[in-house]
Parts: structure tokens; C-alpha cells; sequence
């Protein structure tokens, strides 16, 4: 491969022990050889990898650089991204952010804010981005550190057959409350349906981060919020993850679990979703990308699954507080280390760009897998409708929603995901009560807080709206 | 009766012993059939014993896109690696500890013995600080250095115990003929030794390769071993079984047929040398 | 030329004192390098660890320490219920473990003991557990256990033997076990061929004489054999508590400590605790904690059985 091998001799031990550390200290990278151009991209294994990578040769064809992709699961991309920049070594030009990460990354500098490249190019038509998305998974602090290429909003996926069968009624418009949510998902529990014992609904209960990113939707919607006052200014993050509201929400998910399999209690983002695939489960809420994950029957198989054509979809419940839809998903960043940051400025302009967007949801060799938008035109495209027929409601869900409460992306971030993540499992397996869990996960995020000096908060607060977002984009696109 | 009593006894000995190597056998060979095995036979029930061999997971793995064949390699330059760096530190002490009555030797064993106690983790973490400050986080060398931690005791154990099996009376013989050490160790312990030494580097080999700890945290996408690579195929969207067999048989095999080399070697070899197998 | 002798001294030496100096240092020359080498990759590493265990320091906020808390990292780790459950865990599992993997391995190891054809063959290939590397291991049992379509779910079922629904590694009250059981799988061929190797020395006409003298099984085993190899026993003893004290990979691959905390070890904790959240302040506290009743342990159980040896 691209490496050069040490020849190793058995006598001479001192000479092949300095050859060895001298190879093994060497960087040797491909833009040292012949002055080629070419960058390494790595993201999660998420359906927008397969049709990026899908792409990337239109991209080779047009600029000339040479991409090497690579993917990795959701936790071990996080490791491998910190462990990379803690050691000072970046492992790739281009890498996928997830929003909760983004402000932890900006903090640190990992990455390298893109403020002053979108001023400077009109290409990135910066204006046809959903304000909402870019407010949740690309801003921190006033700084632009990535362009979205996939976010997601939530949505609640139900079998139409089963239903009618059962005579429940699901309204279309959202307009239900989570306490309806739950009763309905109690009816559908344990009915049988089409020759199969039918299950309410399916959680992901796996700790640390599905079971976070399930619960947080429900918890925010119900008025749940993680911190005294955030994201306006000024900063207070005190956290009120024991308030009443919160409390209630958690004792509600652990009604939704009673109502799931028990084997969800280690279920992952993708195992909830193909169990949902399966055909067994009545109804569940999850992020947007499952709408067309379902009707396939394994992750990147291209086989349709037995629910493909049985499929609803409608907006989430509500409570009677403001409604608050949780927006999360991926943007390219490209890391403050990296050697090639003009190569990856042009090919993270290229892949979030309508154009190659557009390519990647018409890729079909996974059957159509990637309608996940953070463009507005993308959504009123005919040829893009007629095959992703979800995306008037994917747009209002994106619309709507807010990544910055939900789950806000503050620096430690994922050390506070461990904590609560561990503590809601308990709950789900019955070894915490709902207000323990609430209460020794404030107790812990406290003195993670304070040790990491953000209680209280050290620096200057910045009042972090959508206004204040749209502002940004406005003279950023000016 | 005497005859059928002996027969019954022999019946029930190899057919405990049919037991025990199904149970430790059997294993590994139906986790070794998943690198062949086509994808819908991996989980069905009741298990498929019959199937047509499909070569897709090696292809996969090993040729193309063969994401793993580099790892393979370096897990070969690290074990490699390990072993060569390992000797000539190993030898000096072993011969020091067997030959000479060293105040606190015993001690020194135990010392040896004792750095295997704590968890590779617990020194890991500061490892990894100090390695990434000084730019040397996914080196090669970083790997190996910290592997001696493993192999430096044990090989310290065991040449120790084949250096005893060398009689003193010949390197004596040798000096009094005029011989200055190192010719004496060259000439004559070194040659009696070579099996002894070949011996502790297969075995210094084999746990170099099979550890995983170190290079899951010190080595990065480059320079990944074989056990991190198989490891990155449980994704988030659930795991590509054939993919972990055909990497993880390629795991196994080098320490396998390592073993069944040395067979005669096993025991001592595993118990550092504190037992002539 | 003089003659360097060394060791055991003649009756009459006239060795220059220079040269006995050399003489005697020439050992811990020889000692020297290796000993510098793992100092400096393991020494140097425990004590930065032990500077760093009075600090706060989060790598992800920064790359220096971030302020001075004294004994405040050993509070929390002490108080942490997951770090208690960690250790709980790893004793449940090491103490067990060791007990049923050298039962186990005596048992096979007896059964080896008998000379019949084959018996060289068996040994070789009873081994082959042993020889892989845990992380496969890991790998192995994961597919083995898997619920939807596991081997061992399914004999079990077949057995009539109830499976938790969640899967045995999903459920708090299997999956120490589980994880025990895979441990075992590896390393009691390990026990098995060492006591094996071991049995064999004693000299078989003490047990001839034994039998002769109308000694049973039993009473060979317990009151000649057992004693006879109570060192390679203790040995295999010590080195299984060790290294199941350490158990991470099988935790990594199989539960990463779940469900809960159930199946926590030290191990596993510590890495969670440094290497994923990077908290390097607690993690180093930990690491001392660890070391320390590790230390005492294997401390105390060396003094007690190792007093006569070598």
C-alpha cells in the first residue's frame, strides 16, 4: 500500500529496531508523493455516507482531487475524532460533526470556523439552508463550523394496516399529546394482528447516547430542559434535569418501554428501527432518516421490508408546552490540524451543495436511502417528491424544530450523555426510580459542570437565537 | 471381567474427552464457518450446518475493497516489532537473574511479574498523553515500545528458565580457558540457548498480536491492527458477521499454529517458565 | 588476562578490587537495560498518572490540567456508585472465575492423565482457545449469545433451560455470568494443560506405592498429587486472579458494561473514564486505586504461599 515496509534482518537488531522507529515516526502521506492532490474524508456510517461515497467520483472528475472516504459507527467516530485531535494528529481533512459535538469542537478549536470562506463565496448560496438547521447543527457562538449535509428531524412512524385493524384513530396533524400517544400505543399493545402477537412500540434503550437521543425528544417536548438558561444569554448552566417536567417525561418513557420489547432495552438507533421493519410493532417515534430506513428490510440492503408500503407518517405529539421538535444530524467540519483545509473547503462546499445533494438522493444502489435536506429548494423538487413522498413532512419537522434545547451541544457534552444515558437505562431496567435518575444525574452534571469551570460560566455569553441566527446567515449570504 | 471393567473405563475416559473438545473446539470452529458462510444462514434457526461455501467475506476483507489486509500487515510489523525490540533487552537480564545471586534478584522476578498485575488500561491513559504530546500517538514505535510492558516480564521468566537448563560448568570451562564474557556468551550459552530463545519469541509474538488494548487506543486508522479492524464492523447499523468471521479467522490462525508448533513448549511457556512442561 | 569469576567465588581469589567491582556490577549491568526501558514505558506513565490524579483535567477542554483538587478525584471515585459496582463486579468475576477455571482444568487435567492413544493430539488441540486473542473471544461468544439467532440461546432453549427476554446479555442477572462463562471457555484449557504438565511429575512409583498400600482415587488425588504440585497450583492461581482482575476486552465487545453497570469491571471503567470521556484527572485516580488493591492482593497472597520458594 501507500507505506513503505522496514526490511528487517534477524542479526542486525540495533540497525532494524532504528529502521522500524525511524519508519514508524515518519507521516507518510499520499500529497508528499508527486504532488497529487487528494484528501481523506471520514464520517459516520449513516445513509448520506453511501450516497456521498456513491458521489465522490463526479467530485474526482470535476476538481481533480482525489478522495479517499472512509466511515465509522456513531461512537467509535467520536473516539477516533477526539482521540486524533487530543494527540495533536488529524485523521482525515473532512469530518462529519454531529451536532452535539459541534460546540465542544468549536470550543477547543478542533475544527476550524468556516465564517470567513462563505462570506468570501457566493457559491455556497448560504441563504437556501433552513435557518432552524443551520441554528442547530452548525452554529456556535456566532461561528459557522460546518455546512450541513444531513440532519434530521423526529417524526412518528405507525402501521397503517394495523390501525385501522385495531380502530384506533392517529391524527394527522400532530395535534395528539404524548399522554394520547402513550394510550394509543398501550391499545396497541399486545393485539394480534396478521397472525403475529403485535407490540406497542419499540424504544432505543441502549446507554449512553441512543437511549439520550430518544428520550430527549419526548423530555423537550414535555418542557424538560437541561440547563437554567440557555441558549439566550446569559448563560446559566445550572442544570434543571430534576424539574417536574422532566420527571414526568422519564416516567413516561418508562411507559413506553413497558409497551416495547424487552430486548430494546439494548437497542440501538438502527436496531429500533429495523425492529419497527420487522412488522411487529405497532407505532414509534424516531429521526427522520427512518422513514425510508424502514421499508427496507437490513441497512443498505435494497430489499424492501414487509411494512414498505404500510408505512404512515405523522408529526410528533405535543404537550401543553411550546412545542419543541428535536433537530439533530450531520454537517462536514473541517479539522483546525488538517494540511489540506483548501482541498476540503472545496469539496465541503461541493458536497453540501444542491447540485451534489441531489445527486446523492437519486443514488439508488441501496434503493433510495438519502432525502435528509438541509436545503430548502431540495424539498419543492419534483423529481426528488415523486420518489421520497415524506418530504413536505420531514420540511415542517426541520422547520420546527430545535437542536439547541433538545440536546444542546455544549463543550462536555458527552461526558454529560454518559451520565444521563447510564442513569435512564437504570430506569428502564427498573433499578432507579424516575426521580432518582433525575436527581443524581443533576447532582453529577453539576460537579462535571463546575469542574470543567462552566458553572459558573467563565466566559462571555452569546446570546444564541434563531433571530440571531438568521441575522448571522444574512451577513454571512450578503 | 477384569477385561470389561478396563474397556468400560477407557470407553468413558474418551468419551469425556470427545465432551471436552467439542465444547473448546466446537466453538471455534462454528465461529470459523461464518467467514464462508452465506449471509442468510449466519443467524437462522435452527442453525444451518450445510451450506455452500460463499468466498464474498475474504474477498471483502481481504482483496477489495480488503480493508483489512493492511491491518494484517500491521499487525505483523508490531508483533514483529515487539519481539525484535524485546530481545536484546530481555536476554542481559534473564542471563543476570539466572547466572548470578543478585541481591533483591527474587524481588526483581516478582517485580517483573507484578507489571503484568495492573490492568494495561491503568497505564495506558498516561501513555496516550505522553505519546500524543510528543507526536508519537499512531506510530508504530509507540505501539511496540509499550507492548515490552507484556513481553519484557515474561520473556525476562522463561529465558531464564532454558539459561538454567545451560550448565554453568561449560561457560566456566570456557573462561578458564581465557574466554572474556561476551565471546563466552556468544560462543556458548547463546547456541545452546537458540531454541530456548526462538521459543520466547513465538510466545512474546502471540501475545504482542493478540493484544488489543494498545493499539485501540494508540494506533490510528494507518497503522490499526487486525483486532480493531473486526472490530469496526459492529456498526451502529448492526454487524457484518461474515466480515467478522473472515477477519477474525485470520486472527486466530498465526497463534494457532504457533502453538501447535510448540507444542512441547506449552506449558512452560504459559507459566512463564516456572514449569519445565 | 585475568579471569573474571564470578558467581559463587573460588576458594582463593586474588582478583584485583577493581576488577571485583566490575565483577560485581557486571550483573546489574546486564540488568540494567531492560529494567531502564520498562521503567521509562511504565514507571514514567504511573507517575505522571499520579501528578495528574490531583488535578481536574478534562482533555476535551484542554491539553493542561485545569485546577488543583487535592484528594477530590479520590472522593468521587470512591463515591462514584459505578466505580463501587466496578469493583464488585471484578472481585465477583476474578474470584469465581479463578475457582471455576482451575476446578475445571484439574478436572481435565486428571483426565488427561491417562495414557491412551490420542491423548498427545487432544492436548494439542485443547489448547487452541487459549492461543486466541480475548478480543476474539469477544467476538466469538457475542455471535454465540446473540438472541435472534445465537447458538447458545437456541441449545438452551432446546434444553428447556428458561432465557431471559432480553437476551443473555441483556439482562442484569446473565450477563456477568455470560461474560464469566466466556472467560472460562478461553483459559480452563490453560489450567488444564499446565496442571496437566504438572501432574506429571510426580513420580508415578510414590503412586504406585500408594495404590499398592490400597490407597482410593481419591485419597491419591487429595493427599499425594494436590500436595505434590501445590506450587504450579498456586501459580495458576495467581496468574488466572490476575488476569481476570483485568478483564476489558471480553466487557468491551460483549455488554461495554451494560446492561446498567452489571458488567463493569475496573478495567472497563477506567477506560470508559479516560480513553472515551477523557476525564484524565479521575481516570489517573482510579488507575492509583486500582494499582494499590492490586497490589495488596497479589501482596499478601504472594507472602502467604510464595514464603518458601526459589
Amino acid at each position: 500500500m501507500e507505506r513503505a515496509r522496514p526490511r528487517i534482518s534477524r542479526r542486525s537488531v540495533l540497525k532494524s529496531a532504528g529502521a522500524v522507529a525511524g519508519a514508524s515516526v515518519l507521516p507518510t502521506r499520499r500529497l508528499f508523493a508527486a504532488g497529487k492532490k487528494s484528501i481523506r474524508v471520514l464520517t459516520v456510517a449513516d445513509p448520506f455516507y453511501y450516497a456521498l461515497a456513491g458521489v465522490t467520483d463526479q467530485f474526482r472528475q470535476e476538481t481533480g482531487i482525489d478522495v479517499a472516504i472512509e466511515s465509522l459507527a456513531y461512537d467509535q467516530l467520536n473516539a477516533r475524532l477526539v482521540s486524533s485531535f487530543v494527540g495533536g494528529q488529524p485523521d482525515a481533512d473532512v469530518i462529519s460533526v454531529d451536532n452535539i459535538w459541534l460546540g465542544q469542537y468549536l470550543e477547543s478549536k478542533w475544527i476550524k470556523p468556516l465564517n470567513d470562506l462563505v462570506k468570501a463565496d457566493k457559491d455556497v448560496d448560504i441563504a437556501d439552508f433552513i435557518p432552524g438547521v443551520l441554528y442547530s447543527i452548525s452554529l456556535w457562538r456566532g461561528q459557522l463550523g460546518s455546512l450541513p449535509i444531513a440532519p434530521y428531524g423526529m417524526g412518528v412512524m405507525y402501521r397503517k394496516d394495523y390501525i385501522d385493524a385495531a380502530g384506533v384513530k392517529i391524527p394527522d396533524d400532530g395535534s395528539w399529546t404524548w399522554t394520547e400517544y402513550l394510550d394509543t400505543i398501550k391499545k396497541l399493545n399486545g393485539q394480534k394482528f396478521g397472525g403475529a402477537s403485535m407490540i406497542g412500540t419499540v424504544v432505543s434503550g441502549q446507554q449512553p447516547a441512543p437511549i439520550v437521543h430518544m428520550f430527549t425528544q419526548l423530555a423537550a417536548s414535555m418542557g424538560a430542559r437541561w440547563f437554567k438558561h440557555f441558549p439566550e444569554a446569559p448563560w446559566d448552566f445550572t442544570p434543571t434535569i430534576d424539574s417536574k417536567e422532566n420527571v414526568d417525561a422519564i416516567r413516561l418513557f418508562a411507559e413506553l418501554y413497558k409497551a416495547s420489547p424487552p430486548e430494546a432495552i439494548n437497542y440501538n438507533w438502527f436496531d429500533a428501527g429495523m425492529r419497527f421493519a420487522k412488522g411487529d410493532i405497532g407505532a414509534f417515534y424516531w429521526w427522520s432518516a427512518y422513514f425510508y430506513l424502514c421499508r427496507k428490510d437490513g441497512y443498505m440492503s435494497g430489499k424492501d421490508s414487509v411494512v414498505a408500503d404500510k408505512m404512515g407518517i405523522v408529526p410528533i405529539p405535543h404537550s401543553d408546552h411550546p412545542q419543541v421538535g428535536s433537530t439533530g444530524g450531520w454537517s462536514l467540519g473541517i479539522p483546525s490540524n488538517s494540511a489540506a483545509t483548501d482541498e476540503a473547503w472545496i469539496f465541503v462546499k461541493w458536497a453540501t451543495s444542491a447540485k451534489a445533494q441531489k445527486a446523492m438522493a437519486l443514488y439508488t444502489k441501496y434503493g433510495y436511502q438519502f432525502s435528509d435536506f438541509a436545503r430548502r429548494s431540495l424539498y419543492k423538487d419534483p423529481d426528488l417528491l415523486k420518489i421520497y413522498p415524506y418530504l413536505p413532512g420531514q420540511l415542517v419537522g426541520l422547520e420546527a424544530g430545535n437542536g439547541k434545547i433538545s440536546r444542546p451541544g455544549v463543550p462536555t457534552y458527552t461526558t454529560l450523555e454518559s451520565i444521563y444515558g447510564l442513569n435512564l437505562n437504570k430506569v428502564l431496567t427498573g433499578e432507579m426510580s424516575p426521580e432518582d435518575c433525575a436527581k443524581q444525574t443533576a447532582q453529577l452534571w453539576t460537579s462535571v459542570l463546575k469542574g470543567n469551570f462552566m458553572i459558573p460560566y467563565q466566559l462571555k455569553s452569546y446570546d444564541d437565537t434563531l433571530e440571531a441566527a438568521k441575522a448571522l446567515i444574512a451577513s454571512l449570504s450578503a | 471381567m477384569r477385561r470389561k471393567k478396563l474397556l468400560l473405563r477407557t470407553g468413558l475416559i474418551y468419551a469425556g474427552l470427545i465432551l471436552v473438545l467439542l465444547v473448546f473446539i466446537g466453538p471455534i470452529l462454528w465461529f470459523a464457518l461464518l467467514a464462508i458462510r452465506p449471509s442468510e444462514t449466519v443467524f437462522a434457526i435452527p442453525p444451518v450446518i450445510f451450506f455452500t461455501p460463499s468466498p464474498a467475506a475474504f474477498q471483502s476483507t481481504f482483496v477489495d475493497p480488503g480493508a483489512n489486509r493492511h491491518q494484517l500487515v500491521n499487525s505483523l510489523i508490531v508483533a514483529g516489532g515487539a519481539v525484535l525490540l524485546n530481545l536484546p533487552f530481555s536476554f542481559p537480564a534473564a542471563y543476570a537473574l539466572s547466572r548470578f545471586r543478585m541481591r533483591g534478584g527474587k524481588n526483581m522476578m516478582l517485580w517483573y511479574l507484578g507489571l503484568l498485575m495492573a490492568p494495561p488500561v491503568a497505564f495506558l491513559i498516561p501513555y496516550f498523553v505522553l505519546v500524543s504530546r510528543i507526536g508519537l500517538r499512531g506510530t508504530y514505535l509507540a505501539m511496540i515500545l509499550i507492548m515490552q510492558t507484556i513481553t519484557i516480564p515474561f520473556s525476562v521468566w522463561l529465558m531464564k528458565s532454558f539459561i538454567d537448563e545451560v550448565p554453568v560448568e561449560l561457560e566456566e570451562a570456557a573462561r578458564v580457558d581465557g574466554a572474556k564474557w561476551p565471546r563466552v556468551i556468544a560462543r556458548i550459552t547463546l547456541p545452546l540457548v537458540r531454541p530456548g530463545m526462538i521459543v520466547t519469541s513465538m510466545f512474546a509474538f502471540v501475545f504482542s498480536w493478540n493484544n488489543a488494548a494498545f493499539p485501540l487506543v494508540l494506533s490510528n486508522q494507518r497503522t490499526a491492527t487486525l483486532p480493531i479492524g473486526t472490530l469496526g464492523y459492529f456498526a451502529t447499523a448492526g454487524a457484518t458477521w461474515t466480515f467478522i468471521g473472515a477477519a477474525a479467522t485470520a486472527a486466530m490462525l498465526p497463534p494457532m499454529i504457533i502453538f501447535l508448533v510448540l507444542d512441547r513448549y506449552v506449558a512452560r511457556g504459559l507459566t512463564f517458565g516456572s514449569l519445565k512442561g | 588476562m585475568s579471569n573474571n569469576v564470578i558467581g559463587r567465588a573460588p576458594a582463593f581469589s586474588l582478583a584485583p578490587s577493581r576488577a571485583r567491582r566490575r565483577r560485581r556490577l557486571f550483573p546489574y549491568l546486564l540488568i540494567a537495560p531492560s529494567v531502564v526501558l520498562l521503567v521509562a514505558v511504565t514507571i514514567f506513565p504511573l507517575f505522571f498518572a499520579l501528578k495528574s490524579s490531583f488535578y481536574f483535567w478534562n482533555l476535551q477542554m484542554g491539553p493542561k490540567p485545569l485546577g488543583f483538587i487535592g484528594f477530590g478525584n479520590y472522593r468521587m471515585a470512591l463515591t462514584s456508585a459505578v466505580f463501587m459496582a466496578s469493583v464488585v463486579n471484578t472481585l465477583v468475576l476474578t474470584v469465581s472465575g479463578t475457582v471455576l477455571e482451575v476446578f475445571f482444568g484439574l478436572m481435565i487435567a486428571l483426565l488427561l492423565c491417562h495414557a491412551l492413544p490420542g491423548m498427545s493430539v487432544a492436548r494439542a488441540l485443547l489448547i487452541m482457545p487459549t492461543t486466541i486473542a480475548p478480543i476474539v473471544v469477544g467476538f466469538l461468544f457475542r455471535y454465540m449469545y446473540d438472541p435472534t439467532g445465537g447458538l447458545i440461546p437456541w441449545l438452551l432453549a432446546k434444553a428447556g433451560v428458561p432465557i431471559p427476554r432480553t437476551g443473555l446479555l441483556g439482562s442484569g442477572l446473565t450477563a456477568l455470568p455470560s461474560i464469566l462463562f466466556a472467560d472460562m471457555w478461553q483459559w480452563t484449557p490453560f489450567c488444564a494443560i499446565v496442571l496437566y504438565a504438572a501432574l506429571l511429575s510426580v513420580p508415578p512409583h510414590v503412586i504406585e506405592a500408594a495404590r499398592l498400600d490400597g490407597a482410593s482415587a481419591w485419597t491419591i488425588l487429595r493427599r499425594i498429587r494436590l500436595p505434590l504440585i501445590r506450587k504450579t497450583l498456586s501459580f495458576v492461581v495467581m496468574l488466572r486472579f490476575m488476569q481476570l482482575f483485568n478483564t476489558f476486552d471480553l466487557v468491551l465487545v460483549l455488554t461495554r458494561g451494560g446492561p446498567g453497570s452489571s458488567t463493569r469491571t475496573l478495567g472497563y471503567t477506567l477506560y470508559q473514564q479516560g480513553l472515551v470521556d477523557f476525564n484524565i484527572g479521575l481516570a489517573s485516580a482510579m488507575t492509583w486505586i486500582i494499582v494499590i488493591m492490586v497490589n495488596a492482593l497479589i501482596g499478601l497472597y504472594v507472602v502467604f504461599v510464595f514464603r518458601d520458594w526459589e
